[in-house]
């Protein structure tokens, strides 16, 4: 691999077309695409601040890095805490598939999980025809940087009824190997009319590595259709996490995705729904906690397609030391669409004098007969919650980290799913030291 | 137990205590009463280590210690507590977490083992039983959606449960009815022992018919200006502060 994180003389797009000419060659269909998708990145480069989806969130750090593509053979096996070991697990290390750390479990009928790779393999036809019809020319810059790039991931595919009651989970691991590298991992999941299933994205590395990773998510749900999704981004301290999803919700389709953001030095989540059948409802939970220097954005954008569609919207962030965290809110009510109920609430939480939050919430409605509202609260650790559970013993440490524990709570029960809401708990815990003194 | 020398301390930027000297021995009940604007729930905080009280001059000495220079933490382990006027609500912090933080705080302090979970539940079911409190408040956020009665029972609970040598409760009758009243007054005096010391500030005498104080201190203008036993509080009842203040001052 190349010199980590050099700096070069050459552009920075430049050098992402020199990664590009280096691992791609060939004129196939899918190849084809990826240069149209290199050729897209290349024509805007990366977002700047001027771009108002990424006002607050300065990439310029990422920019001045080189990253080259992660290699395969560079793969060692290293467990991390999983957050479930129910279901199926899939774990991608610096994103490429790794079936020593995978676990395989027999699908119900009509349930279908494949690595992307795999898919290619099959059906390579299929796969470029898949994308060229819902990625081309779509998305930001950095989406287009994945579909040039994208080595491997995950596809799920569930049939119309198909009910799968254990969860996919699906681990994207970065080892000391990811030190200089880049992945763009795909997961893509296409739920039948009625089906349902939960799926939990846990991107987690814990290194000194300076690597960056550029996911992108694709779900689409058909009629009736339930998806759960569990996204836990824990990366390395010193990594660049930018993750884009996107979720089409057909008539009475239900979406929840509850979107943890821990690590990464620079960390970025940005959630699409777009409810475009009547009865579909979207749910979207957040908590970011950046501290340190960490910058962490949560970015949503939920689109009222169509008439009687309804959605719900809770983020929570904490910021301490010189960390900086920003939610962005964007709710669109479209001219023809009526009856739509939505609420979105944004509670923040400042642990330093020198943490910032930057919250904006943004209604576009263009209908009359809509039910929107949105809150959106900015404060610090109420000092006489503090002082009361010090009063009764507890050492201030532990009183401050129990009331951010009891803050970010409110996130965390969302997560229905007992495991791995334990774990997040845990992890939230650790982040910001809460003894045990009253193991139960 | 308690021994105040001259105490002076603002709230904020406000002289509230001038000059407050108090004995209180081990065993005994005392009651502050006064007007409102007196100082009492200033000396109840500042006993307790709230931030925003400054001590500006005097001593208080807790057990032979300088109290005003441990922390809240430091204070709650080494036995003192406070019920507060208006206990805080604490949604996301479980009520039974709380009281099992606390104690096996208290307990580390001292060198006790922690309390195993069956022992624990055993204390505090024993406890509720005795503040009338149903077991499903254990689980629920500390203080959360209580009633004004509930949050005092649930100070007392607390203060059953973690035992402690000075008890402090500020104005704990407050917004009680009378049977709130009865039930939080029996809790109170189930823990009379003559290695406790409970000190009472109330505005209204009433409390003092269901705990009887050993000593009564009438507080004005941030001083104890007259100390009796509980025929002055009856006195009180009957006559007012008024009288006490024009005998100071005389």
């Amino acid at each position: 691999m190349s010199a980590v994180g050099a700096k070069s003389n050459a552009s920075p797009v430049d050098r992402y077309k020199a990664a590009f000419d280096a691992r791609w060659q060939g004129n196939d269909e899918l190849t084809a695409l990826r240069r149209a998708a290199l050729d897209q990145f290349l024509s805007t480069g990366f977002p700047t601040q001027r771009d108002e989806a990424w006002k607050y969130t300065n990439l310029r750090r990422l920019e001045t890095r080189s990253f080259t593509p992660a290699d395969a053979s560079a793969l060692d096996a290293h467990q991390p805490e999983w957050l479930t070991t129910t279901g199926t697990r899939i774990v991608l290390v610096n994103g490429h598939w790794l079936p020593a750390l995978s676990l395989q479990t027999a699908q119900p009928p009509g349930v279908t999980v494949l690595t992307l790779k795999q898919w290619l393999q099959r059906e390579p036809a299929a796969v470029a025809a898949y994308l060229k019809e819902h990625d081309q020319l779509t998305g930001n810059a950095l989406e287009q940087l994945n579909l040039a790039f994208f080595e491997d991931g995950v596809v799920v595919n569930l049939a119309d009824n198909a009910i799968l009651d254990a969860p996919i989970y699906i681990v994207h691991q970065s080892t000391s190997a990811a030190a200089g590298c880049m992945s763009h991992p795909r997961v893509m999941v296409r739920a039948g009319r009625n089906s349902r299933a939960t799926i939990i994205e846990h991107y987690l590395g814990a290194n000194e590595a300076e690597y960056f990773t550029n996911a992108v998510t694709r779900l689409e749900i058909a009629a009736g259709g339930a998806i759960t999704h569990y996204r836990g981004q824990r990366e390395a301290p010193r990594a660049f996490h930018i993750g884009h999803i996107q979720t089409k919700l057909a008539k009475d389709a239900r979406y929840s995705i509850h979107d943890i953001q821990l690590g990464a030095s620079l960390g970025r989540t940005g959630i699409t729904a777009l409810l475009e059948g009547s009865g579909a409802h979207a749910a979207l939970f957040g908590l970011f906690t950046p501290m340190g220097n960490q910058h962490l954005d949560a970015h949503t954008r939920i689109d009222h397609v169509a008439p009687h569609t309804t959605s719900e919207e809770d983020y929570r962030g904490i910021a301490g030391g010189k960390g900086r965290g920003v939610f962005n809110g964007k709710i669109i009510v479209r001219p023809d669409a009526q009856k739509i109920d939505s609420r979105q609430s944004s509670r923040n939480l400042l642990l330093s004098p020198t943490a910032e939050i930057d919250t904006k919430p943004e209604l576009e409605i263009y209908a009359n007969d809509v039910k929107c509202s949105h809150g959106a609260t900015t404060g610090q650790l109420d000092a006489t919650a503090l002082f009361y559970l010090r009063s009764r013993g507890l050492s201030e440490s532990n009183a401050r980290a129990l009331l951010i524990r009891a803050f970010a709570e409110s996130i965390l029960s969302t997560i229905g799913l007992e495991p791995v809401r334990a774990a997040l708990e845990k992890q939230i815990d650790e982040r910001f030291k809460l003894a045990n003194e009253a193991k139960a | 137990m308690l021994s105040i020398k001259n105490l002076h301390a603002l709230a904020g930027e406000k002289q509230v205590l001038k000059g407050l000297d108090l004995e209180v021995g081990a065993g005994e009940v005392h009651a502050i009463m006064g007007p409102n604007g007196s100082g009492k729930s200033t000396l109840a905080q500042v006993l307790a280590g709230r931030e925003g009280y400054t001590v500006t001059d005097g001593s208080v000495t807790y057990k032979g210690k300088d109290l005003l220079s441990l922390a809240p933490e430091e204070r709650a382990r080494e036995g003192v507590f406070l019920a507060f006027q208006y206990p805080v609500e604490i949604p996301g912090v479980n009520n039974v977490y709380l009281l099992k933080a606390g104690l096996n705080a208290i307990r580390k302090h001292r060198g006790e083992s922690e309390m195993d979970a069956f022992e624990f539940l055993t204390l505090v079911r024993e406890k509720m039983k005795l503040m009338q409190m149903s077991e499903s408040f254990l689980n629920r956020g500390v203080n959360e959606g209580f009633s004004g009665g509930e949050k005092k029972r649930n100070e007392i609970l607390q203060m059953a449960v973690l035992e402690p040598a000075l008890a402090l409760l500020d104005e704990t009758d407050s917004g009680l009815d009378i049977d709130a009243l009865r039930v939080v007054s029996n809790g109170v005096n189930s823990l009379r022992s003559p290695d406790r010391a409970i000190v009472l500030v109330t505005h209204y005498q009433r409390l003092l018919d269901y705990i009887e104080p050993d000593h009564v201190h009438v507080l004005s203008d941030g001083k104890i200006i007259k100390s009796g036993d509980k025929s002055l509080a009856l006195e009180l009842e009957k006559r007012g502060y008024d009288w006490v203040k024009q005998e100071a001052a005389a």
